[in-house]
């Protein structure tokens, strides 16, 4: 019988068509995460690592050995129920979510690595460690990504999830295809539809957006838009009505130069442009328009002593931030020291 | 048809293998033990194995988080291992025993498209492709999926399967034949991943 060398050994000589079948098919590949197991109990029975000839004996004293081993379960069962609060813990509320593959039934346990699906008619709540609880919606799906003390991490791939966190700010967090929202001590609501695109709505405290180094900090009463290409958008507050929330999208996401610079003029000039809109549009203007937008936030606010209009035109860090703090939203300066790696 | 799927006890191939036999026999030894570098180290060299069997089952949405399920499986029986350096084998039947149970709780929720929106865009000629192989048997889809998907060479998949070398060249082989005679036959794929039956 021949034998193709290549497909028994792909350093030797390519075989055009296994090649072929072989870039196809591997766009298949994918290593999943290395399970947690931090959650998972086992079998107390030890590993036999001598041939199994050895264990004929075994015969003789399996009924003790049956014995110990129920004991052992039942003990281990015990631990495990006391290591279980290393885990997220979900109940169902409405339809059978899914956790992995299996469908969950009442409550259940998400561990890191895990996912977390709703269809149509199904939705949950988790429990984010001791700091809070999220509430995932229909036809959605998030990961567990990280969880240890002050860090906990999800990932929000499609669908909807509510969360409320009574904890420092920036120990929870949630990756979005668009954009990473770092909760800064509140409740919030954040979407992410099939695109990837996503909008975030804040009803307590701020939640930081970014992406690629382009952050948006959203307080209390407002809500921006994420972009899987552009990015965090322009926050705004809810009550800004929909010709201001088309203009401002169509200044964050358009692509045409002269219908972004029009949106820009009737954000500045609407009734609804808001402190925070205008302290966002600083950096984001081209630095002919930054000025126009320095004097409409001098309007709203004045600045802060020791700022002046030429630094914040500079987009000077401290200054930008500064003249944040006077909002009276949060201050800035601790987004930046949380931001800095951990030595 | 003669289909060679041997499962079982590695068979000894020379040094390379009774090492690599002796090192796996360790690893699971202290993943028994507790020692969760060593599950780390037995996932990186497994990971393919159970990802190719799974895929060839189950819908590519729900590869991962089994793959994941198969592992965990795996660590909370490693007690039941009789033979740790059987471990390759094992795994697998824990694969294929958890991916029919999966197809069988599936029957009883709504059908998905095997593709869903906002998934990889991996090409309708891909899948169709994967559809081919997956009806091919047991023995020829695995070993054809470790090595078309995963990379693995032949030498590897036998090392991991717990399979004799010699039966994987035969499985390879005629999976391979069989999988052009099917591609000339599927009127799915283009010409360009068409290959000549030799």
């Amino acid at each position: 019988m021949s034998m193709n060398d290549y497909l028994w050994d792909p350093s030797d000589t390519p075989d055009p068509e296994v090649e072929r079948l072989e870039q196809m098919l591997g766009r298949l590949r994918s290593t999943p995460p290395v399970p947690d197991l931090s959650t998972v109990g086992r079998s107390a029975t030890a590993v036999r690592l001598t041939p199994a000839a050895t264990y004929v004996g075994v015969r003789f004293v399996a009924p003790a050995l049956a014995a110990a081993a129920t004991i052992a379960l039942m003990v281990g069962a015990t631990w495990q129920t006391s290591r279980l609060g290393a885990a997220w813990q979900v109940a169902s509320l409405t339809g059978e979510p899914r956790i992995g593959s299996r469908t969950l039934a009442g409550e259940g346990q998400l561990a890191m690595g895990q996912t977390l699906t709703t269809d149509a008619a199904s939705s949950a709540r988790v429990e984010v460690s001791t700091i809070g609880e999220v509430t995932i919606g229909s036809n959605s799906r998030v990961r567990l990504v990280e969880t240890r003390d002050g860090h906990h991490r999800l990932s929000l791939d499609r669908g909807s999830l509510h969360a409320i966190i009574v904890a420092p700010p920036g120990q929870f967090i949630v990756d979005t295809p668009s954009a990473t929202a770092t909760d800064l001590g509140c409740s919030y609501t954040l979407h992410v539809d099939e695109d990837g695109s996503g909008l975030l709505s804040v009803e307590k405290g701020w939640v930081a957006l970014e992406s690629n180094g382009l952050e948006s900090f959203v307080p209390a009463g407002a809500s921006c838009r994420t972009d899987p290409t552009r990015g965090p958008g322009t926050p705004f507050y809810d009550d800004a009505d929909e010709a201001f929330r088309d203009a401002l999208d169509q200044f964050d996401y358009g692509r045409n130069p002269a219908r972004r610079a029009a949106a820009l003029r009737l954000v500045l000039d609407h009734r609804d442009v808001s402190a925070v809109t205008l302290w966002h549009l600083i950096p984001r203007v081209a630095a002919a328009d930054r000025g126009a937008v320095v004097d409409a936030l001098a309007d709203q606010m004045a600045m802060p002593r020791g700022v002046t209009r030429d630094a914040i035109l500079r987009l000077d860090r401290t200054a930008l931030d500064s003249w944040w703090k006077e909002l009276g939203l949060g201050d800035a300066n601790w987004w930046r020291r949380w931001k800095r790696p951990t030595p | 048809m003669e289909h060679v799927l041997e499962r079982g006890r590695f068979r000894n191939i020379g040094n390379i293998a009774v090492t690599s036999v002796t090192c796996v026999a360790q690893t699971v030894s202290a993943v028994a033990k507790g020692d969760q570098d060593a599950f780390s180290r037995l996932y990186a060299d497994y990971v393919r194995l159970v990802h190719a069997i799974v895929l060839g089952r189950v819908p590519r949405r729900d590869v991962d988080d089994l793959v994941q399920e198969v592992f965990i499986a795996a660590y909370t029986r490693i007690g039941e291992l009789r033979d740790p350096a059987a471990f390759g084998g094992w795994i697998a039947t824990i694969a294929r025993n958890r991916a029919t149970d999966h197809l069988r709780q599936a029957r009883e929720q709504v059908e998905l498209p095997d593709e869903l929106p906002g998934g990889d865009a991996i090409e309708a000629e891909t899948m169709a492709v994967l559809d081919i192989v997956r009806k091919l048997p047991e023995a020829y889809r695995e070993t054809l999926l470790m090595r078309l998907v995963e990379g693995m060479s032949g030498a590897e998949i036998a090392e991991r399967s717990g399979l004799t070398p010699a039966s994987v060249r035969v499985n390879l082989h005629r999976g391979m034949k069989l999988l052009r005679e099917q591609l000339g036959a599927d009127t799915r794929v283009s010409g360009r991943t068409h290959v000549s039956a030799r």
